[in-house]
């Protein structure tokens, strides 16, 4: 039995007497990411410089309460980290005397904040039980409108399909419209894709000096500062490799801006500012900003390039977009590269081209799938891809599902058991169930000119075993060999062959038998 | 009345020694910066050179023969350091052993293979041909479940008595269960099978065992965890959080229990037998925001004191805290110090070399900041020799609590019921994230005794609480050179009071 005494009450009773004392609050829990001094521990947003803390105390009650989740932009640099809700933890006092000692002391005097402002937002709020996302609180408590050094913007639109720069002043406008808050975005076109825009504007120029623009965009883009072109992105491709950066002398004062942008297909980016000799932080001129938000922050990040080096196969165990979560990627010297599915006992994506990018899952805390990096993936098959002797070995597959609420416990026949590297870091997968086992190598092999895998397939033990090589892909015997797919292309090239249905791809093993195939890309 | 006059005659016979300390040493105990300014005679700190140009966040520390030393990291990679132990650092030699794992957390060597815990599964890594790189990989145990959530961490031990490595399993983002065994604590034989063991883990932050093998974890402040807390894994055990309870199901086990939101942990594990309660809560704010690593003191006083005490790593205020446990009416409990800060980056994992008494850790910033400055780092901690004068444990009594210095006390300050303050609280047991301390009291410290040898004060209180916290300060103690406590405050988490013999 617990045993609340009279003491405990009485003792508990005297220390809610004393006001509370928001500094105290805040340095024993917030100074722990905030720092005692609200510019932000290491890696962590900060207080100070922030617009956050300021104006309509309503957002911060909240974040405060359900805490916040999710990409953040917080004084010009992009965060994907998690505030811990404090709703459970702290009194409505606690929360407007911390507030207040934060809106005061980081703030720049922003208002003190009541208890009985932050009860009505406990109550308004009841329902919630997950933390807030950023684009949630500023949707309903917005930060004042952005002003920019871009003076009289008007973005003039174009429909039409371009393989290079038109020449605008032969094009007739599809649109035009003032752009008050000084800020260029793709989405001012009110089209995805087949159009251009030119905005022009008089940029404001605070002193003389030297000025650093940073430009980059999807797809094509030309940035004009005081009559001179000063950077231009050519080509069809997605944001972050061709980002440029440029330093230009100016004069204060107004000076003319033109930006000319195409979007043929895809996704439609522009990020743009500019730093001068007295912002060492960019301004932002676009409504996408270098590492600014999470689709951004992908596109922008400095990708971390996974590659074979010195013929030696590069590999990667992260989530990889398109198999299961207990993938291994593994990437070739002549540029195939595979993602094998721990969980279901097969090769399940191939394609060629570059690797994997680590920037993803090695920067930040890593959350999601990362698709390959390279071109044209083909998808093999989903779902176990092994039929032994019936005995089931008792291994359970998690339900793959995002918000799973069951999950049941499925017997499958076989488990991977791991892998062995060659000298060349080059793959051999090992899968045993009760009466059988096989290995699985994968070599990088050149097939009639064309850089393709060889694999080997063993199997050994008392029973015979099949294993699904690809299923949901059009087979088609062609010249002797198998169209699997619009891309790939199986040889049988000894050994055992594999049986071809429809739309599947089998091959079957007694113990002691092999096959080895050959995979290329049409 | 009388307490009142008996304490200012106290006072009066005292008030020259005091005002003679006062000039040597300033009465009030260290914290903060001066806490760490001290800590450099007790403890020499430094940091290992990590290979240049290499992004190194220190995830898992292994120590191999021949005084090598592995640490994973969170990018996966496997890394053998030689030299860690030189006093030269500049010519430690770094050789990469294996490349791009998922992020393992736990690792040790056994039989010429390091064996890592990845997010995935229990692998076993093998240097077949000798050429410094591991080329075998085999999968021991993949049989729990995961969804491509970046939070379903899973910390692995060394192996127990048995061979048996034990594996907690995050939540699915903290706060589901949406893949078999989220929330749990298995074993994994050395044949690969998975021995389910406890339910009720929610944000693990490392696991450890003490000198008799018993397993404990950290788990991190949020959902049904009012505090962070160190968990004693009792095989069988529910370990306070209902959200994985589900997987119960898929091997037939018995329902864990479902506790009562908003009730106490006291009050609800009275009602559940099976439902451990934490061993020694790390009361958030005060002792630290995050618990990581664990490693016992075996070394037989090559780090200190501090025979079979454990030191627990802090990730957000980049520390490692000391903790004392005994076992009381079949549960453990102990208390809670503040011990060594100033580390360059979030500690995550802490690996003790028994035998050198060396303890190395690693810490990283990525995704969750800390004190530390740097973005990561692999550091080594030896004891210098000099004892620091601190409250060695603190012991339950039927009555109160019996105190051991590592000094022996000056009898005056530390036979003084002034010199001790004592407070207790809990957490309201319940599925919001955190929360406040309630239950407050203020039990009296009613007497003081100092044992012959200076060593030990025996302190009779009125109005200990079952199932609180009590924090004692001991901040008039002082030792015999007039010296104050090191850290002069103490958690003890006091789950059962000791019966009267």
């Amino acid at each position: 039995m617990r045993t609340p005494t009279l003491l405990a009450l009485l003792a508990a009773t005297s220390v809610s007497f004393a006001a509370e004392d928001g500094a105290q609050v805040y340095n024993t829990l917030c100074v722990a990411c905030h720092g005692p001094d609200g510019k932000g521990l290491n890696g962590l947003p900060p207080l100070v410089g922030s617009d956050w803390p300021k104006g309509p105390a309503e957002r911060s009650i909240k974040i405060v309460l359900n805490g916040l989740t999710g990409p953040v932009e917080v004084a010009g640099k992009s965060y994907n980290i998690d505030m811990p809700p404090q709703g459970a933890v702290l009194s409505d006092e606690k929360i407007a005397a911390a507030l207040t000692y934060v809106r005061k002391t980081f703030a720049g005097g922003a208002g003190a904040v009541t208890p009985d402002l932050v009860k009505s937002v406990r109550a308004a709020t009841a329902a919630r039980t997950t933390p807030w996302t950023a684009a949630e609180l500023l949707k309903a408590h917005p930060f004042p409108a952005p002003r920019t050094a871009l003076v009289n913007l008007v973005g003039t639109m174009y429909k039409g399909e371009w393989n290079e720069m038109p020449d605008f002043s032969k094009l007739k406008p599809a649109q035009i419209e003032d752009e008050n808050t000084g800020i260029v975005s793709p989405a001012q076109a009110s089209l995805k894709d087949g159009f251009a825009m030119v905005w022009e504007a008089k940029l404001q120029v605070p002193e003389d000096g030297k000025y650093t623009f940073v430009f980059d965009c999807d797809d094509f883009g030309a940035l004009y500062v005081n009559g001179e072109r000063i950077a231009e992105i050519k080509g069809i491709a997605p944001i972050g490799g061709r980002r440029k950066e440029v330093p230009i002398l100016l004069k204060k004062g107004a000076v003319p801006f033109r930006l000319e942008y195409v979007e043929v297909a895809g996704q439609e980016v522009i990020i743009l500012g500019y730093k001068g000799p007295k912002h060492n932080e960019y301004q932002w001129l676009s409504d996408t900003k270098l590492g600014g938000g999470a689709k951004a922050a992908a596109k922008a990040r400095t990708p971390i390039p996974i590659e074979a080096k010195d013929g030696y196969t590069a590999s990667y165990r992260n989530f990889i977009a398109g198999t299961s979560p207990r993938a291994l990627g593994f990437g070739f010297s002549n540029g195939t590269n595979l993602a094998y599915s721990g969980d279901n006992c097969t090769v399940e994506l191939l394609w060629t081209g570059k690797f994997m990018d680590g920037a993803h899952h090695w920067i930040d805390r890593g959350a999601g799938n990362e698709p390959p990096a390279g071109d044209g993936v083909v998808k093999l098959s989903d779902g176990f891809a092994v039929t032994g002797p019936s005995t089931p070995s008792g291994a359970i597959v998690a339900f793959q599902g995002a918000k799973a609420t069951e999950f049941k416990s499925v017997p499958v026949s076989a488990e991977f058991k791991g892998y062995q590297l060659d000298k060349a870091g080059n793959p051999t997968f090992k899968v045993a169930g009760e009466d059988f086992s096989f290995t699985d190598a994968w070599t990088p092999a050149d097939t009639r000119g064309a850089a393709g895998l060889a694999r080997k397939i063993v199997a050994s033990g008392d029973k015979p075993v099949t294993i699904v090589l690809a299923r949901g892909l059009a087979v088609a015997a062609k010249d002797g060999a198998l169209e699997v797919g619009p891309r790939l292309v199986v040889r049988s090239l000894s050994g055992v062959a594999p049986t071809a249905a429809a739309a599947e791809l089998t091959l079957t093993l007694k113990p002691g038998e092999s096959a080895v195939l050959g995979y290329s890309f049409r | 009345m009388k307490k009142f006059t008996v304490t200012l005659l106290a006072l009066l016979v005292l008030a020259p020694f005091a005002s003679a300390q006062a000039k040597k040493k300033a009465g009030k105990p260290p914290a903060g910066t001066e806490a760490l300014a001290l800590q450099d005679q007790y403890y020499e700190r430094v940091q290992i050179p990590t290979p240049p140009g290499e992004v190194v966040e220190v995830s898992s520390i292994a120590l191999m023969p021949g005084k090598k030393v592995a640490i994973a990291t969170r990018r996966g990679d496997v890394w053998v350091c030689e030299g860690a132990y030189e006093a030269d650092l500049s010519k430690v030699k770094w050789t990469k052993f294996a490349s791009n794992l998922h992020e393992p957390l736990g690792m040790f060597y056994k039989d010429k293979s390091l064996f890592l815990t990845q997010r995935p599964e229990h692998t076993r890594l093998t240097d077949t041909d000798g050429d410094g790189k591991a080329d075998v990989f085999d999968t021991i145990c993949a049989k729990w479940g995961i969804n491509g959530d970046y939070h379903e961490y899973a910390f692995g031990t060394d192996p127990d008595k048995d061979g048996n490595v034990w594996v907690v399993l995050c939540l699915t983002g903290s706060f589901h269960a949406y893949s078999p065994w989220r929330g749990w604590c298995v074993r994994v034989t050395p044949e690969g099978k998975m021995i389910p063991t406890t339910s009720g883990i929610r944000s693990p932050g490392g696991i450890g065992m003490n000198e008799k093998g018993d397993v404990f974890y950290t788990d991190n402040q949020g959902v049904w965890n009012g505090s962070s807390s160190l968990k004693w894994l009792r095989p069988g055990s529910f370990q306070g959080n209902p959200t994985g309870n589900k997987s119960a199901a898929l091997l037939g086990f018995p329902d864990p229990p479902e506790p009562k939101s908003g009730s106490r942990i006291l009050t609800e594990r009275i009602k559940f037998p099976e439902f451990v309660p934490p061993a020694v809560v790390l009361p958030h704010g005060k002792v630290g925001n995050s618990p990581s690593g664990i490693a016992c003191d075996m070394t037989k006083g090559k780090w200190g004191p501090w025979a079979h005490q454990l030191f627990v790593g802090e990730q957000t205020a980049s520390q490692v805290q000391r903790v004392n446990l005994e076992v009381v009416n079949g549960l453990y409990q102990g208390a809670v110090f503040h011990f060594l800060q100033g580390f360059e980056a979030g500690l995550v994992p802490v690996r003790m070399d028994q035998e050198d008494g060396t303890l190395f850790v690693g810490g990283t910033n990525r995704g969750w900041g800390s004190r530390g400055s740097q973005p990561f780092t692999f550091e080594r901690v030896r004891f210098k020799g000099k004892v620091p004068f601190e409250m060695h444990d603190i012991s339950a009594r039927p009555d109160g609590f019996e105190v051991t210095f590592t000094h022996p006390v000056d009898a005056a300050s530390a036979g003084d019921v002034a010199s001790y303050a004592l407070d207790t609280f809990t957490y309201i047991y319940q599925s919001a994230y955190g929360s406040p301390e309630v239950d407050q009291t203020k039990p009296t410290v009613k007497s003081a005794t100092v044992s012959a040898d200076g060593l030990k004060v025996k302190l009779v209180i009125d109005g200990l609480v079952r199932g609180q916290i009590h924090h004692l300060v001991a901040d008039g103690v002082r030792n015999k050179a007039g010296d104050a406590l090191w850290h002069n405050e103490g958690w003890y988490t006091l789950n059962e009071i000791p019966a009267a013999k």
